[in-house]
């Protein structure tokens, strides 16, 4: 019974103590740990924040960089279709440009060969006129008066020279 | 048998309150006691933790003892402050922290062979106590009042002789609060050691018995050795025990309703 009556010397002790104590770790010891812990708090949340703010702006630089390079390709397709395009009517150009070409020089060989083929049939007739009263000569000559003769000849210089005009 | 008896006769004297020479401390005697010798020492360490380890407190970790710290100032005011006040609770952390950690060092230091903890005497529990108590009434009366705080203990809503009843009970409860808070740690704490020296004195007896009874001396060391656990747990559960009813019963002074 006697241990549980509080003795002076103990209570002074005890009291005296707590209350030292209590000044010492309220001014040394909880104060800086409390303060390092809130700064602690304060930091992880600016860090989470700033985490978030990156975060989003990364995205937003995401999605413009998206844009721009759908952009970028639309715009490659637009310049490679417009030289195709080029391409395309330089070719048809090329093309129709050789055609006429082409058919200009077989219009002028015709030309030629038309004019060629003229010559020649003027030439040939020519010389079958002459081929032919040489002989027609020949064979008519032997039977022929000397007055049938020269108007035989006449006729046949009419005849060519008619020919000759044409 | 009767070498037990003499055994616990001996032990409850050397757990009673006796001058750090080991008499009797006669009433009005001013004499260093041997639990206020062991409070004193739990005080000296208590500190040196302290000074020692909030040195190594920094921002980005990079001791063990600034942690273990860290995590108990952080426990104190998270988990006893402001669970137990609000926000408010921010301002306690440096008497609820004493009382923790006080208690703790001085729980832990009892179970060093040899050493007694300072909360073994209701000299010292009963002070903290009642010191307590004055405090958490004064920060009620500080907040509301002296009426308004008793206002308080006054039930609302009940008719008169009810709410007289409650608040008689109420009343009677606010003045047993620094008994049942001191007996419990003190008696936890005494009883601690009694058990511990009981088994110490069983074991020395069969150790010094004669043949298979020597053998059975391991039986007692063995429970021993689990007590030693569990008052190690209780050392620890004690204190938190005591601290949080203290940010429970500032809380209660606090928000009253």
């Amino acid at each position: 019974m006697d241990a549980l009556i509080p003795k002076m010397p103990e209570i002074l002790v005890a009291l005296t103590s707590f209350l030292v104590l209590f000044v010492i770790l309220g001014k040394f010891a909880f104060p800086p740990v409390t303060k390092m812990l809130d700064e602690r708090a304060e930091k992880i949340r600016e860090s989470l924040e700033k985490a978030e703010e990156t975060r989003v702006e990364a995205e937003r630089l995401l999605e413009e960089y998206k844009v721009q390079m759908a952009e970028a390709r639309a715009e490659a397709g637009k310049v490679i279709e417009q030289g195709r395009t080029v391409a395309e009517n330089m070719k048809n150009e090329i093309i129709a440009k050789a055609r006429e070409e082409a058919e200009s020089e077989r219009t002028k060989a015709i030309e030629s060969i038309r004019a060629e083929k003229l010559a020649a049939m003027a030439e040939l007739q020519a010389s079958v006129a002459d081929l032919s009263v040489a002989v027609a000569g020949k064979i008519i000559g032997q039977q022929l008066s000397a007055a049938d003769h020269a108007a035989l000849i006449e006729r046949s210089i009419a005849e060519v020279g008619s020919l000759h005009e044409n | 048998m009767e070498m037990i008896g003499e055994g616990v006769k001996e032990l409850l004297h050397e757990l009673s309150v006796l001058t750090v020479a080991g008499h009797k401390v006669e009433a009005g005697q001013f004499v260093l006691t041997n639990y206020a010798f062991f409070l004193l020492i739990a005080f000296v360490v208590t500190v040196l933790f302290f000074m020692i380890g909030v040195r190594k407190v920094s921002l980005v970790p990079n001791s063990r003892l600034g942690s273990m710290i860290e995590m108990g100032v952080e426990f104190v005011r998270d988990s006893l402050c402001i669970e137990s006040m609000g926000p408010e609770g921010k301002k306690y952390v440096p008497f609820i922290g004493t009382i923790f950690f006080y208690v703790l060092f001085n729980n832990l230091i009892g179970l060093i062979p040899g050493f007694k903890p300072g909360t073994g005497s209701m000299g010292t529990t009963v002070t903290w106590a009642v010191l307590i108590f004055i405090v958490y009434n004064a920060i009620g009366i500080k907040k509301h009042g002296l009426w308004g705080y008793l206002k308080s203990f006054w039930p609302k809503g009940v008719a008169a002789p009810i709410a007289a009843f409650v608040a008689l009970l109420e009343i009677v409860s606010q003045m047993v609060r620094p008994l049942t808070l001191s007996v419990r740690l003190y008696a936890n704490m005494y009883a601690g050691h009694v058990v511990l020296g009981i088994f110490s004195i069983f074991t020395v007896m069969l150790i010094e018995a004669s043949g298979v009874m020597k053998i059975m001396a391991v039986l007692p060391i063995a429970l021993q050795v689990v007590l030693y656990a569990l008052e190690l747990f209780v050392a620890v559960i004690q204190a938190y025990i005591f601290a949080v009813l203290t940010s429970v019963y500032i809380g209660g002074a606090l928000n009253t309703h």
